[in-house]
Protein backbone atom coordinates (compact mmCIF):
# COMPACT_ATOMS: atom_id res chain seq x y z
CA UNK A 1 0.00 0.00 0.00
CA UNK A 2 1.27 3.73 -0.79
CA UNK A 3 2.10 5.55 1.59
CA UNK A 4 -0.34 9.29 1.04
CA UNK A 5 2.63 11.22 2.74
CA UNK A 6 5.40 10.05 0.62
CA UNK A 7 3.83 11.35 -2.74
CA UNK A 8 6.01 13.51 -4.87
CA UNK A 9 4.91 16.16 -6.74
CA UNK A 10 5.79 14.41 -10.05
CA UNK A 11 3.44 12.14 -9.02
CA UNK A 12 0.76 14.26 -8.20
CA UNK A 13 1.02 16.39 -11.47
CA UNK A 14 0.29 12.80 -13.02
CA UNK A 15 -2.77 12.74 -11.04
CA UNK A 16 -3.32 16.10 -11.49
CA UNK A 17 -3.74 15.88 -15.07
CA UNK A 18 -5.46 12.27 -14.72
CA UNK A 19 -7.98 14.88 -13.47
CA UNK A 20 -7.70 17.75 -16.51
CA UNK A 21 -8.42 14.45 -19.11
CA UNK A 22 -11.34 13.71 -16.98
CA UNK A 23 -12.77 17.25 -16.85
CA UNK A 24 -12.21 18.29 -20.47
CA UNK A 25 -14.92 14.83 -21.07
CA UNK A 26 -17.12 15.80 -18.54
CA UNK A 27 -17.19 19.59 -19.38
CA UNK A 28 -17.92 17.87 -23.55
CA UNK A 29 -20.75 15.97 -22.26
CA UNK A 30 -22.47 18.62 -20.05
CA UNK A 31 -21.82 21.15 -23.03
CA UNK A 32 -23.32 18.72 -25.36
CA UNK A 33 -26.84 18.19 -23.09
CA UNK A 34 -27.33 21.43 -21.72
CA UNK A 35 -26.34 23.23 -25.25
CA UNK A 36 -24.18 25.96 -23.68
CA UNK A 37 -20.92 26.83 -22.99
CA UNK A 38 -19.07 25.21 -20.03
CA UNK A 39 -15.65 26.90 -18.29
CA UNK A 40 -13.49 24.62 -16.80
CA UNK A 41 -10.63 25.68 -13.81
CA UNK A 42 -7.69 23.99 -13.94
CA UNK A 43 -7.65 21.22 -11.75
CA UNK A 44 -6.17 20.05 -8.76
CA UNK A 45 -4.86 17.39 -7.06
CA UNK A 46 -4.28 17.63 -3.18
CA UNK A 47 -3.27 16.23 -0.21
CA UNK A 48 -5.83 17.54 2.33
CA UNK A 49 -6.06 16.89 5.99
CA UNK A 50 -9.06 14.57 6.74
CA UNK A 51 -9.64 16.97 9.83
CA UNK A 52 -10.41 19.39 7.47
CA UNK A 53 -11.67 18.83 4.25
CA UNK A 54 -15.04 20.85 4.62
CA UNK A 55 -12.68 23.89 5.50
CA UNK A 56 -10.88 22.93 2.10
CA UNK A 57 -14.02 23.04 0.46
CA UNK A 58 -15.70 25.85 1.89
CA UNK A 59 -18.47 26.28 4.93
CA UNK A 60 -19.05 23.00 6.22
CA UNK A 61 -22.74 23.98 7.25
CA UNK A 62 -23.51 24.97 3.86
CA UNK A 63 -26.11 23.24 2.02
CA UNK A 64 -25.30 21.10 -1.28
CA UNK A 65 -26.66 18.94 -3.21
CA UNK A 66 -24.37 15.82 -4.35
CA UNK A 67 -24.25 12.87 -6.84
CA UNK A 68 -22.11 9.82 -5.90
CA UNK A 69 -20.88 7.47 -8.41
CA UNK A 70 -18.60 4.29 -7.64
CA UNK A 71 -16.42 2.93 -10.00
CA UNK A 72 -16.62 -0.80 -10.22
CA UNK A 73 -13.89 -1.82 -12.83
CA UNK A 74 -9.89 -2.50 -12.30
CA UNK A 75 -9.34 1.03 -11.60
CA UNK A 76 -11.14 1.38 -8.01
CA UNK A 77 -12.54 5.09 -6.93
CA UNK A 78 -15.42 6.91 -5.70
CA UNK A 79 -16.35 10.49 -7.62
CA UNK A 80 -18.94 13.13 -6.52
CA UNK A 81 -20.52 15.73 -8.15
CA UNK A 82 -21.22 18.73 -5.48
CA UNK A 83 -23.07 21.90 -6.30
CA UNK A 84 -24.57 24.47 -4.06
CA UNK A 85 -28.40 23.78 -3.22
CA UNK A 86 -29.17 27.24 -5.61
CA UNK A 87 -26.83 26.11 -8.48
CA UNK A 88 -28.46 22.53 -8.11
CA UNK A 89 -31.69 24.05 -8.83
CA UNK A 90 -30.61 26.51 -11.97
CA UNK A 91 -28.74 23.15 -13.34
CA UNK A 92 -31.66 21.52 -13.25
CA UNK A 93 -33.96 24.39 -14.54
CA UNK A 94 -31.99 24.55 -17.64
CA UNK A 95 -31.71 21.21 -18.33
CA UNK A 96 -35.85 20.72 -18.30
CA UNK A 97 -36.00 24.37 -20.30
CA UNK A 98 -34.00 22.57 -22.74
CA UNK A 99 -35.92 19.04 -23.06
CA UNK A 100 -39.46 20.38 -22.53
CA UNK A 101 -39.36 24.44 -23.63
CA UNK A 102 -40.56 25.13 -20.45
CA UNK A 103 -40.42 23.81 -17.36
CA UNK A 104 -43.63 22.07 -16.44
CA UNK A 105 -45.49 22.97 -13.27
CA UNK A 106 -45.81 21.39 -10.02
CA UNK A 107 -42.89 19.10 -11.03
CA UNK A 108 -42.92 16.78 -7.96
CA UNK A 109 -39.18 16.89 -6.23
CA UNK A 110 -38.43 13.16 -7.01
CA UNK A 111 -38.81 14.50 -10.91
CA UNK A 112 -36.05 16.99 -10.17
CA UNK A 113 -33.46 14.70 -8.09
CA UNK A 114 -34.02 12.87 -10.65
CA UNK A 115 -32.80 15.09 -13.51
CA UNK A 116 -30.00 15.91 -11.28
CA UNK A 117 -29.01 12.44 -10.36
CA UNK A 118 -28.95 12.25 -14.29
CA UNK A 119 -27.02 15.19 -15.01
CA UNK A 120 -24.67 14.34 -12.37
CA UNK A 121 -24.26 10.84 -13.54
CA UNK A 122 -23.40 12.23 -16.92
CA UNK A 123 -20.71 13.94 -15.81
CA UNK A 124 -19.08 11.58 -13.24
CA UNK A 125 -19.50 8.83 -15.73
CA UNK A 126 -17.88 10.86 -18.80
CA UNK A 127 -14.91 11.77 -16.73
CA UNK A 128 -14.28 8.39 -15.17
CA UNK A 129 -14.72 7.05 -18.57
CA UNK A 130 -11.94 9.13 -20.36
CA UNK A 131 -9.73 8.20 -17.53
CA UNK A 132 -10.30 4.78 -18.14
CA UNK A 133 -9.51 5.12 -21.53
CA UNK A 134 -6.31 6.85 -20.33
CA UNK A 135 -5.40 4.17 -18.00
CA UNK A 136 -6.68 1.30 -20.30
CA UNK A 137 -8.73 0.16 -17.46
CA UNK A 138 -12.21 -1.28 -17.80
CA UNK A 139 -15.18 1.59 -17.77
CA UNK A 140 -17.92 0.01 -15.26
CA UNK A 141 -20.25 2.52 -12.91
CA UNK A 142 -22.67 2.12 -10.50
CA UNK A 143 -26.21 3.62 -10.87
CA UNK A 144 -26.10 7.11 -8.92
CA UNK A 145 -26.93 7.65 -5.26
CA UNK A 146 -28.24 11.70 -4.50
CA UNK A 147 -28.01 13.51 -1.61
CA UNK A 148 -28.87 16.91 -0.18
CA UNK A 149 -27.56 18.09 3.18
CA UNK A 150 -24.66 20.00 4.44
CA UNK A 151 -21.64 19.73 3.25
CA UNK A 152 -19.69 18.44 6.31
CA UNK A 153 -22.14 15.25 6.42
CA UNK A 154 -21.43 14.69 2.28
CA UNK A 155 -17.87 14.63 3.34
CA UNK A 156 -17.64 12.77 5.93
CA UNK A 157 -17.77 9.81 3.32
CA UNK A 158 -14.43 10.91 2.26
CA UNK A 159 -13.26 10.94 5.47
CA UNK A 160 -14.01 7.75 6.04
CA UNK A 161 -12.56 6.32 2.89
CA UNK A 162 -9.19 7.38 3.72
CA UNK A 163 -9.74 7.82 7.60
CA UNK A 164 -8.85 4.19 8.10
CA UNK A 165 -5.50 4.11 6.83
CA UNK A 166 -4.66 7.38 8.05
CA UNK A 167 -4.77 11.10 8.09
CA UNK A 168 -4.52 12.33 4.52
CA UNK A 169 -7.07 11.81 1.61
CA UNK A 170 -5.64 12.42 -2.09
CA UNK A 171 -8.62 14.55 -4.01
CA UNK A 172 -8.85 15.50 -7.40
CA UNK A 173 -10.92 18.68 -7.75
CA UNK A 174 -12.14 20.69 -10.80
CA UNK A 175 -14.97 22.99 -10.85
CA UNK A 176 -17.22 23.60 -13.75
CA UNK A 177 -18.83 26.41 -14.61
CA UNK A 178 -22.20 26.66 -17.21
CA UNK A 179 -22.28 29.81 -18.91
CA UNK A 180 -23.08 31.73 -21.91
CA UNK A 181 -26.09 33.43 -21.00
CA UNK A 182 -24.86 37.02 -20.02
CA UNK A 183 -28.11 37.49 -17.91
CA UNK A 184 -28.22 34.59 -15.93
CA UNK A 185 -25.67 34.01 -12.94
CA UNK A 186 -22.92 31.38 -13.64
CA UNK A 187 -23.87 27.64 -12.53
CA UNK A 188 -20.74 25.90 -11.19
CA UNK A 189 -20.01 22.51 -9.62
CA UNK A 190 -17.05 20.76 -8.48
CA UNK A 191 -16.20 17.26 -9.38
CA UNK A 192 -14.16 15.25 -6.84
CA UNK A 193 -12.31 12.06 -7.86
CA UNK A 194 -11.28 9.80 -4.87
CA UNK A 195 -9.18 6.93 -5.83
CA UNK A 196 -9.17 3.93 -3.72
CA UNK A 197 -5.99 4.00 -1.46
CA UNK A 198 -4.75 0.32 -3.26
CA UNK A 199 -5.82 1.41 -6.53
CA UNK A 200 -3.61 4.46 -6.52
CA UNK A 201 -0.03 2.12 -7.26
CA UNK A 202 -2.22 0.59 -10.43
CA UNK A 203 -2.83 4.64 -11.52
CA UNK A 204 0.38 5.70 -10.72
CA UNK A 205 2.29 2.92 -12.59
CA UNK A 206 -0.42 2.94 -15.67
CA UNK A 207 1.00 6.73 -15.62
CA UNK A 208 4.68 5.44 -15.49
CA UNK A 209 5.61 7.76 -11.77
CA UNK A 210 5.98 4.71 -9.91
CA UNK B 1 -18.89 31.99 32.22
CA UNK B 2 -20.62 29.98 29.66
CA UNK B 3 -18.00 28.37 27.57
CA UNK B 4 -18.59 27.43 23.77
CA UNK B 5 -16.69 24.56 22.10
CA UNK B 6 -16.78 23.26 18.56
CA UNK B 7 -15.66 19.41 18.51
CA UNK B 8 -13.87 19.16 15.04
CA UNK B 9 -13.86 16.01 12.90
CA UNK B 10 -12.17 13.28 15.30
CA UNK B 11 -11.63 15.64 18.22
CA UNK B 12 -12.84 15.18 21.82
CA UNK B 13 -13.60 18.02 24.30
CA UNK B 14 -14.45 17.91 28.04
CA UNK B 15 -15.36 20.69 29.94
CA UNK B 16 -16.81 21.38 33.32
CA UNK B 17 -20.36 23.12 32.98
CA UNK B 18 -21.68 25.64 32.34
CA UNK B 19 -21.12 24.51 29.11
CA UNK B 20 -22.79 24.50 25.33
CA UNK B 21 -20.60 21.89 23.03
CA UNK B 22 -21.43 22.12 19.47
CA UNK B 23 -20.61 19.61 16.16
CA UNK B 24 -20.79 20.27 12.63
CA UNK B 25 -22.23 18.39 10.29
CA UNK B 26 -22.30 14.70 11.71
CA UNK B 27 -22.96 12.24 8.41
CA UNK B 28 -21.98 8.86 9.22
CA UNK B 29 -19.81 10.21 12.26
CA UNK B 30 -21.31 10.23 15.33
CA UNK B 31 -21.94 12.57 18.06
CA UNK B 32 -20.86 11.03 21.66
CA UNK B 33 -21.39 12.93 24.25
CA UNK B 34 -21.58 11.69 28.44
CA UNK B 35 -22.04 13.77 31.27
CA UNK B 36 -22.39 14.14 34.73
CA UNK B 37 -24.98 16.21 36.12
CA UNK B 38 -23.75 16.11 39.87
CA UNK B 39 -20.40 16.89 39.23
CA UNK B 40 -21.56 19.12 36.29
CA UNK B 41 -19.05 17.66 33.81
CA UNK B 42 -19.43 16.92 30.34
CA UNK B 43 -17.50 15.25 27.33
CA UNK B 44 -18.46 14.57 23.35
CA UNK B 45 -16.38 13.06 20.84
CA UNK B 46 -16.34 13.72 17.06
CA UNK B 47 -16.29 9.31 16.07
CA UNK B 48 -15.19 8.74 12.33
CA UNK B 49 -14.34 5.32 12.32
CA UNK B 50 -15.49 2.29 14.24
CA UNK B 51 -12.37 0.27 15.08
CA UNK B 52 -8.82 1.43 15.23
CA UNK B 53 -7.27 -2.06 14.47
CA UNK B 54 -6.02 -1.92 11.20
CA UNK B 55 -4.80 1.71 12.01
CA UNK B 56 -1.05 2.30 12.17
CA UNK B 57 -0.90 4.57 14.86
CA UNK B 58 -3.99 6.42 16.44
CA UNK B 59 -3.11 9.95 16.95
CA UNK B 60 -6.45 11.27 17.59
CA UNK B 61 -8.35 9.01 20.61
CA UNK B 62 -11.57 10.92 18.97
CA UNK B 63 -11.66 9.04 15.95
CA UNK B 64 -12.68 5.82 16.67
CA UNK B 65 -15.44 4.26 19.00
CA UNK B 66 -13.06 1.43 20.76
CA UNK B 67 -10.85 4.83 21.57
CA UNK B 68 -12.97 7.41 21.99
CA UNK B 69 -15.46 6.17 24.67
CA UNK B 70 -12.47 5.41 26.95
CA UNK B 71 -10.59 8.22 26.87
CA UNK B 72 -13.82 10.50 27.11
CA UNK B 73 -14.47 8.32 30.46
CA UNK B 74 -10.82 8.97 31.47
CA UNK B 75 -11.09 12.84 30.81
CA UNK B 76 -14.25 13.19 32.69
CA UNK B 77 -12.70 10.93 35.77
CA UNK B 78 -10.02 13.48 35.72
CA UNK B 79 -12.36 16.73 35.73
CA UNK B 80 -14.08 14.69 39.52
CA UNK B 81 -17.20 12.71 37.62
CA UNK B 82 -17.98 9.57 38.58
CA UNK B 83 -18.58 6.48 36.20
CA UNK B 84 -21.56 5.39 38.16
CA UNK B 85 -23.33 8.57 37.52
CA UNK B 86 -22.40 9.09 33.77
CA UNK B 87 -25.19 9.22 30.77
CA UNK B 88 -24.50 8.66 27.17
CA UNK B 89 -26.23 10.32 24.34
CA UNK B 90 -25.54 9.74 20.92
CA UNK B 91 -26.49 11.45 17.46
CA UNK B 92 -25.33 10.54 14.09
CA UNK B 93 -24.00 7.35 11.86
CA UNK B 94 -26.13 8.02 9.02
CA UNK B 95 -25.60 6.60 5.45
CA UNK B 96 -26.05 9.43 2.98
CA UNK B 97 -25.55 7.71 -0.35
CA UNK B 98 -27.07 4.49 -1.33
CA UNK B 99 -26.15 3.16 -4.50
CA UNK B 100 -27.73 -0.23 -5.15
CA UNK B 101 -25.99 -2.74 -6.39
CA UNK B 102 -21.88 -1.78 -5.89
CA UNK B 103 -20.07 -2.92 -3.17
CA UNK B 104 -20.21 -0.14 -1.01
CA UNK B 105 -19.94 -1.51 2.69
CA UNK B 106 -17.96 1.94 3.32
CA UNK B 107 -20.97 3.70 2.44
CA UNK B 108 -22.46 1.84 5.62
CA UNK B 109 -19.82 3.06 8.04
CA UNK B 110 -22.77 4.63 9.95
CA UNK B 111 -24.07 2.06 10.71
CA UNK B 112 -20.74 0.15 12.39
CA UNK B 113 -20.24 3.50 13.76
CA UNK B 114 -23.68 2.72 15.42
CA UNK B 115 -23.06 -0.28 16.98
CA UNK B 116 -19.43 -0.20 17.95
CA UNK B 117 -20.21 3.41 20.16
CA UNK B 118 -23.39 1.21 22.26
CA UNK B 119 -21.16 -2.03 22.18
CA UNK B 120 -18.03 0.25 23.93
CA UNK B 121 -20.54 1.88 26.10
CA UNK B 122 -21.98 -0.85 27.52
CA UNK B 123 -18.76 -2.62 27.99
CA UNK B 124 -18.29 0.86 30.09
CA UNK B 125 -21.40 0.46 31.88
CA UNK B 126 -23.03 3.34 31.16
CA UNK B 127 -26.34 4.01 30.16
CA UNK B 128 -27.44 5.03 26.87
CA UNK B 129 -30.50 7.42 27.56
CA UNK B 130 -31.44 8.73 24.48
CA UNK B 131 -30.34 8.56 20.89
CA UNK B 132 -31.06 9.64 17.31
CA UNK B 133 -29.33 7.03 14.66
CA UNK B 134 -29.13 6.12 11.25
CA UNK B 135 -31.62 7.67 8.39
CA UNK B 136 -29.84 9.16 5.66
CA UNK B 137 -29.29 12.59 6.59
CA UNK B 138 -26.97 14.79 8.32
CA UNK B 139 -27.26 16.35 11.75
CA UNK B 140 -25.92 19.18 13.44
CA UNK B 141 -26.09 18.75 17.06
CA UNK B 142 -25.64 21.07 20.23
CA UNK B 143 -25.16 20.07 23.57
CA UNK B 144 -26.21 22.22 26.88
CA UNK B 145 -25.09 21.86 30.69
CA UNK B 146 -27.85 24.30 31.70
CA UNK B 147 -30.23 21.49 30.02
CA UNK B 148 -28.43 18.04 29.78
CA UNK B 149 -29.79 17.82 26.44
CA UNK B 150 -28.93 17.28 23.18
CA UNK B 151 -30.58 19.27 20.76
CA UNK B 152 -30.11 18.27 16.77
CA UNK B 153 -30.66 20.06 13.67
CA UNK B 154 -31.80 17.86 10.41
CA UNK B 155 -32.10 19.54 6.99
CA UNK B 156 -35.61 19.76 6.38
CA UNK B 157 -36.81 18.45 9.65
CA UNK B 158 -35.43 21.17 12.04
CA UNK B 159 -34.48 21.01 15.77
CA UNK B 160 -35.36 18.10 17.82
CA UNK B 161 -33.77 17.67 21.57
CA UNK B 162 -33.35 14.35 23.02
Amino acid sequence: MLDLSSFNNLQLDAIREVGNIGTGNAATALSKLLSCMIDMDVPKADLVSIYSLSEYYGDPDTIVAAVFVRSLGDFGCSLIFIQNEEDSALMVDLLLKQQFGEIPPDLPQEMLDSAFGEVGNIILSSFLNAVNMLIGTEHQISVPGIAHDMLASILDVVASIFGQLGDMALVVNTELRIGGNENERNISGHIVMLPDPNALELLLRKLQVL
Amino acid sequence: MENTYHVGMADLVVAAAPATLITLGLGSCIGLVIFDSVAKVVGMAHIMLPDSRGSKAVEKVGKFADTAVPAVIDEMLKKGASKTRMKAKIAGGAQMFAVPGANTDFLAVGARNIKETTDMLSKAGIPLVASDTGGNKGRTVEFSTNTWMLTIKTLGKGKTEI
